[in-house]
């Protein structure tokens, strides 16, 4: 026996999901977070897990694990204390960033003060400039600041020189030289974390990475050795923000990777069960209380971009693209000044929560709307748990109501459509925004709220498909059993793509798959479960932006090579088309960065479905209520238990879809069908706008 | 509230709107990711709007700079006049010129693209991108030292650069012939033409979507709504007669100490801004036209009042102005203006200064009060190429009533980003030896001033020719309710021994050789309140980051000296 544990940490819950290697076996297991140590949670949940659901820990081969130790930690500016030490007239540089202010017409907002202040900022004499050393590493200088930045006591320090990422050796020698002085205290070099052009985006990401160190440090440090106790076979593998595990010691050294850990492995998650309900092309909806996360899936792939903004600090480093908007079940219902009602960003999360909560809470939130138009059931949360005060949710909404001179129902309609709004311009900026059409992709919804919305969301974007899946609640944890190891190799620099660099070109690529090579060696990734992927990152000639040329080959061990220099243009030039609309055939393109992506593909248990019935009738409702959907008058709703949905049940809506972690509605008219997957697949009916408007 | 007789709720007008605002930002995406300009590219000096079919903004992109405001309103009415019912779909207009097309310098280049319903204009996409250089007399094109708009560039009345869906491709032929680096302008122009079809595109299945009376009645609803919102907070302002005036240090071409004078009287609810007593237009290039002048008005009374306000028509037809043709805030024909920034700074502050002690909380100390530009041009010694470098730097922020202000920064009219030093050094023959915040230049208070930038550049392997245009490098940022002044800017050459020389506020033509360098400093900012009200603890931050040595907190807080015996 041997079984894959996934371990998502969140605010309120840490969930676990484990699966059986031999028959694809699913358990799944809630307990409450212990945000003071979130490592605890995990420990104890996972002694907890194994004694409720007759798990031997000692057969447990690997704990894979998303964390928001490092998002809260910068949130919460729970970091280290840091120094820095940079090129000599540089020091500025990290606070004076980009010179911009975060807020147009705010004379009162700025950007966060830099994580280091100025007087541990240290200067070195020595400059390296586009084309190598301009001014040799000064020893006196280098000595000076070792032993200032050794004087500031620090937790750790980062290493930022100018063009590190064309010669890394001042900053090798720099940290060489802080490590004889101190060999306990961790140092980030900017030529490591990220080694690309633009200073302060690099600078910024690797003073972030020291910040974190510690915390990460710490936590790994508390996880490795209580795991040893409990689980001494599994070898803990955390998730990062651009997709993939990597190993303790590599998230010890690079904890920026963490970020965004866990929504990640929620994006993740979704393409395992996308791949189950066979629909490649899928936009992600995972709401929870405060916000929801919205991701696209292309083919299967999450799409990573390089770089976004953590906690206010730039991050130049893959993630995988997320759009986090305030739009959750604790999201409060108010108007503005202009008397426009408006939702969000401000949640009444756990703590009162919504009104319906009945803990002292009394605005009106997204979860009391949907008790107030009988969307969700007043019998309760997580299985029942939690009841629901529906009284409470209607005094809550009833000012809002009085305010628009409607009915509770009707304003708690509006707030729902508010609410909606507000994701369908989330999925507008992962997918419009990049001249992606969300008709083309099947909405994915998750987390506990995520399937409430899901048909409204999908509808108000044109649409047509939904999928939720099986355990929409837990499938940030379920994401993390399902994913590869991933590292990527990138050279940063500028190269004409003509025929005199086409040699260099593909020397690069020949050193870079020698680093990654080495690197499945050091993982015990066995050949067969090695692929290379290759990615030029080009632009005409005087732009700024470049956009990826991504190489594929047929067999995936081999690595992928252009065969001719017009084969790399002709795919840039309909790339450049497809995004902005036109291309110059005639202009001279450059590739800024070569970059190899590594994955090692884990084993993933076989596939299991033990938990859908076996039978293919059509399952009965528990019970019918009133439920209001966008017209003026409720409607008579059957409602369903989840479990009792077997593959093959097909009818039409409306309906309410209960199960432990989520509701899921289905509209009248829209049809539900339930895959051989376990998947709930839902028909969205087209658009009908007339809804939204009065009559 | 009142009640609404219309088709659109309350709700229904929410969702239109962040639909259009949509529309705007990925616009303004594509435009920054497209383009070749530095200025756009990474500086992100344009902007993106929506405007209706009787050229009322509508809607701006997030991101988009105040300034640009006022040239898209501008372009819309000129558009408007010269072509009104000849308008049609597939047609892209493009435009310039201050005076005869409604912009406020030529480097800034206008579009707008109907976008047509029912066979008539429901409403218009238009951006605005600074390019790099638009001919005229210097590389650059915002070169001082300059007497005529003829000198500064190519002027474009609003013309059609497509009909019906055809590109004019005489009519581009001229314009690039006419401009320095053609193939980059080139895909400048590419790139707003792609963003205004995407935004057309995309407005156009709006529109689909909604038909064009709720299209029309959410126009209406979105300006009506947000001139009520912000007329409510002017009514909130003490009724009365606010007086200010400052000066400009100079116009680069002999007239020095150039007043700006403003009453601005406030009468329930009604905000009248009057500019009577300003100097007469001058020579130099700092010049601005009226509606460049309203935009800085508008950007003002939003900062102070409603910064999170949607920014529309609503806001752009409140305040009452007043100007006199042929004045600096209200020039004419053929007055030049492509250093026009530094003014409309002036103006804000002027306005900062008038409206202090009618609202003391959210007032400022005088920023750097400038758009320091640095342009750096020559021959690239590799390529055998022309290139231009263009720059604005930041500097201090006012102090303000709960904070100090911020260092190094872009502010009020303009928010562009900086170059990154590794973008400078791969993209042009140039070295930046440093770059860094200037000690001692923020002005003393109980919220001190924002510290200035210097940077220090130099030519390698080449000599290039240096254009600067500075502002308070002569008259210090004032600080407000006691604050004091905060330090001036300067530009200096450093010859091969490491020593400098002042040079003019705003020099042109000059030499840089191998081995020289150019200093750049950007000025600071005015403190807030008293300085002898400054905290103890921020007294030590001043000392312990080097930001401000001993002697200026000796000279400056009769307190400092107690703060290093406290614990």
């Amino acid at each position: 026996m041997a079984w894959f544990v996934g371990v998502d940490v969140g605010g309120t819950f840490t969930d676990f999901y484990a699966c059986r290697r031999e028959d694809g076996a699913v358990r799944v297991f809630k307990r409450p977070s212990t945000p003071r140590n979130p490592g605890e949670a995990i420990v104890l949940g996972l002694r907890e897990m194994c004694a409720a659901l007759a798990i031997d820990s000692a057969d447990i081969t690997r704990l894979c694990h998303g964390t928001t130790i490092a998002t809260n930690a910068l949130i919460q500016r729970r970091g280290g204390k840091v120094a820095m030490v940079t090129t000599d007239g540089f020091r500025d540089l990290l606070e004076i960033g980009r010179q911009t202010r975060p807020h147009m017409y705010s004379l009162q907002k700025d950007h966060p003060a830099p994580l280091v202040p100025r007087e541990r900022r240290y200067e070195v004499i020595e400059r390296i400039g586009p084309g190598g050393v301009i001014i040799a590493l000064d020893e006196n200088s280098l000595a000076a600041a070792a032993d200032a930045v050794v004087a500031s006591e620090p937790d750790a320090c980062a290493i930022c020189c100018l063009f590190s990422f064309v010669d890394p050796a001042h900053e090798r020698k720099i940290a060489a030289a802080l490590r004889a002085r101190r060999p306990d205290m961790p140092v980030s070099l900017s030529s490591e974390v990220w080694p690309e052009f633009r200073e302060y985006e690099r600078f910024s990401t690797t003073v972030l990475n020291a910040y974190l160190q510690p915390v990460i440090g710490d936590y790994i440090d508390y996880l490795d050795t209580e795991m040893k106790a409990v689980a001494p076979d599994a070898p803990i593998r955390i998730y990062q923000s651009g997709g993939g595990l990597m190993s303790v010691e590599t998230a010890r050294t690079y904890p920026v990777r963490t970020a965004l850990s866990g929504p990640a492995a929620g994006a993740v998650g979704a393409v395992h069960n996308a791949r189950l309900a066979k629909k490649p092309d899928v936009i992600t909806l995972d709401m929870g209380g405060t916000s929801a996360d919205v991701a696209l899936i292309r083919n299967y792939d999450p799409g990573v971009s390089l770089g976004g903004n953590v906690a206010g600090f730039p991050v130049r480093l893959p993630m995988v693209h997320i759009h986090t908007v305030g739009a959750g079940g604790g999201s409060i219902a108010w108007f503005e000044r202009d008397g426009l009602l408006k939702v969000g960003p401000r949640s009444a999360g756990s703590d009162p929560g919504p009104a319906c909560y009945g803990c002292g809470g009394t605005e009106p939130t997204v979860t009391d709307a949907n008790l107030v138009l009988g969307r969700l059931s007043g019998g309760g949360l997580v299985g029942g748990a939690m009841a629901l005060d529906e009284a409470k949710a209607r005094a809550a909404i009833t000012p809002i109501a009085t305010q628009l001179g409607v009915s509770a129902e009707k304003a708690a309609q509006g707030i729902l459509g508010i609410v909606v709004a507000n994701m369908v311009r989330a999925v507008r900026t992962i997918s419009v925004k990049r001249g992606l059409d969300p008709k083309d992709y099947a909405l994915m919804p998750f987390g506990g709220a995520g399937p409430l919305h899901a048909v409204e969301v999908a509808r108000a974007l044109g649409m047509s498909d939904v999928v939720v899946p099986d355990t929409p609640g837990i499938l940030c944890a379920q994401g993390l059993i399902v994913s590869d190891f991933k590292e990527e190799f990138v050279r940063s620099g500028r190269l004409a793509l003509d025929a005199a660099n086409w040699a260099a070109i593909n020397e690069v690529l020949e050193d870079l798959e020698r680093d990654a090579r080495a690197w499945f060696e050091g993982e015990d990734v066995v050949p067969d479960s090695q692929s290379l992927s290759v990615s030029l990152d080009a632009r005409y000639v005087g732009q700024n932006f470049e956009l990826p040329v991504v190489l594929t080959a047929a067999n995936p061990e081999e690595l992928p090579r252009p065969a001719a220099i017009a084969e790399v243009e002709q795919a840039f030039h309909a790339e450049h088309e497809k995004r902005y609309g036109f291309h110059n055939a005639s202009e001279p393109i450059e590739i800024v960065n070569i970059r190899i992506t590594a994955v090692g593909s884990v084993e993933r248990g076989a596939a299991g479905s033990e938990h859908l019935p076996d039978s293919t009738e059509t399952a009965t409702p528990i019970a019918r209520r009133p439920v209001w959907f966008q017209d003026d008058a409720p409607v008579d709703t059957p409602v369903y238990q989840r479990a009792d949905l077997a593959s093959g049940a097909s009818f039409i809506g409306p309906a309410v879809i209960d199960q432990f972690d989520s509701t899921t509605i289905v509209f009248p008219d829209d049809k539900l069908t339930v895959d051989d997957a376990g998947n709930i697949a839902i028909s969205v009916k087209s658009n009908h706008l007339a809804g939204r408007q009065a009559a | 509230m009142k009640t609404l007789h219309s088709q659109l709720d309350p709700v229904s007008l929410e969702i239109l709107m962040n639909g259009l605002r949509s529309v705007a930002d990925e616009s303004f995406v594509s435009l920054m990711k497209s383009a070749y300009s530095t200025n756009i590219k990474e500086r992100r000096d344009h902007s993106t709007a929506i405007m209706d079919a009787d050229g009322r903004l509508i809607v701006q992109a997030d991101a988009s700079l105040p300034v640009h405001l006022a040239s898209m309103k501008g372009l819309m009415e000129s558009l408007l006049t010269r072509f009104g019912d000849d308008v049609r779909d597939g047609d892209l207009f493009v435009a310039n010129d201050p005076y005869v097309a409604g912009g406020t310098h030529l480097p800034d280049i206008n579009m707008a693209v109907p976008v047509f319903a029912d066979g008539a204009p429901v409403a218009f996409m238009c951006n605005i991108a600074h390019h790099a250089d638009v001919g005229g007399a210097v590389p650059g094109s915002m070169a001082g030292g300059l007497t005529e708009i003829y000198q500064e560039g190519l002027r474009i009345p609003v013309i059609r650069l497509f009909r019906e869906g055809v590109l004019q491709e005489d009519i581009m032929d001229m314009i690039l012939l006419n401009v320095r680096v053609p193939a980059e302008r080139c895909g400048d122009y590419h790139a707003q033409i792609a963003a205004c079809r995407l935004g057309h595109d995309r407005l156009a299945a709006m529109i689909a979507q909604y038909g064009v009376s709720a299209m029309h009645e959410g126009f209406d609803q979105i300006v009506t709504r947000t001139s009520n919102r912000i007329r409510e907070e002017i009514k909130r302002l003490p009724d009365g007669v606010y007086r200010f005036e400052d000066v400009m240090d100079d116009d680069g071409v002999g007239a020095f100490d150039i007043p700006i004078k403003l009453t601005v009287t406030v009468n329930r609810g009604d905000i009248c801004f009057d500019f009577t007593g300003t100097a007469q237009q001058v020579n130099g290039n700092i010049n601005v036209t009226r509606n460049a002048t309203q935009a800085s008005v508008c950007y003002t009374l939003k900062a102070l009042l409603d910064p999170d306000a949607p920014n529309n028509q609503g806001v752009l037809d409140l305040p009452e102005l007043i100007t006199q043709k042929g004045t600096l805030l209200d020039a004419t024909f053929p007055a030049p203006v492509a250093a026009r920034a530094n003014t409309c700074q002036r103006i804000i502050d002027v306005i900062l200064g008038a409206l202090a002690p009618a609202m003391p909380e959210a007032a400022v100390g005088a920023a750097n009060g400038a758009n320091t530009t640095a342009v750096f041009s020559g021959v690239d010694p590799h390529s055998g190429e022309d290139y231009v470098y263009l720059e604005t730097l930041g500097g201090g922020f006012g102090g303000r009533s709960d904070n100090d202000g911020k260092d190094g920064v872009q502010v009020h009219i303009t928010n562009t980003s900086n170059l990154p030093v590794e973008a400078i050094e791969m993209e042009y023959p140039l070295r930046v030896r440093s770059y860094g915040l200037i000690p001692n230049s923020g002005g003393a208070g109980r919220y001190r001033g924002g510290m200035g930038l210097k940077r220090v550049v130099e030519p390698v392997g080449h000599s290039c020719s240096f254009n600067g245009a500075g502002e308070r490098f002569t008259h210090q940022p004032w600080g407000v309710f006691g604050g004091h002044y905060g330090a001036t800017g300067e530009f200096r050459h450093v010859d091969r021994e490491g020593v400098s020389r002042r040079l003019p506020n705003k020099p042109t033509g000059v030499a840089i050789h191998p081995g020289e360098a150019l200093e750049i400093y950007s000025p600071g900012a005015g403190g807030y309140g008293d300085p002898a009200e400054r905290s103890l603890g921020n007294l030590e931050v001043d000392l312990t980051s080097e930001k401000f040595d001993e002697a200026y907190l000796a000279a400056h807080y009769p307190q400092f000296g107690q703060s290093s015996e406290k614990p």
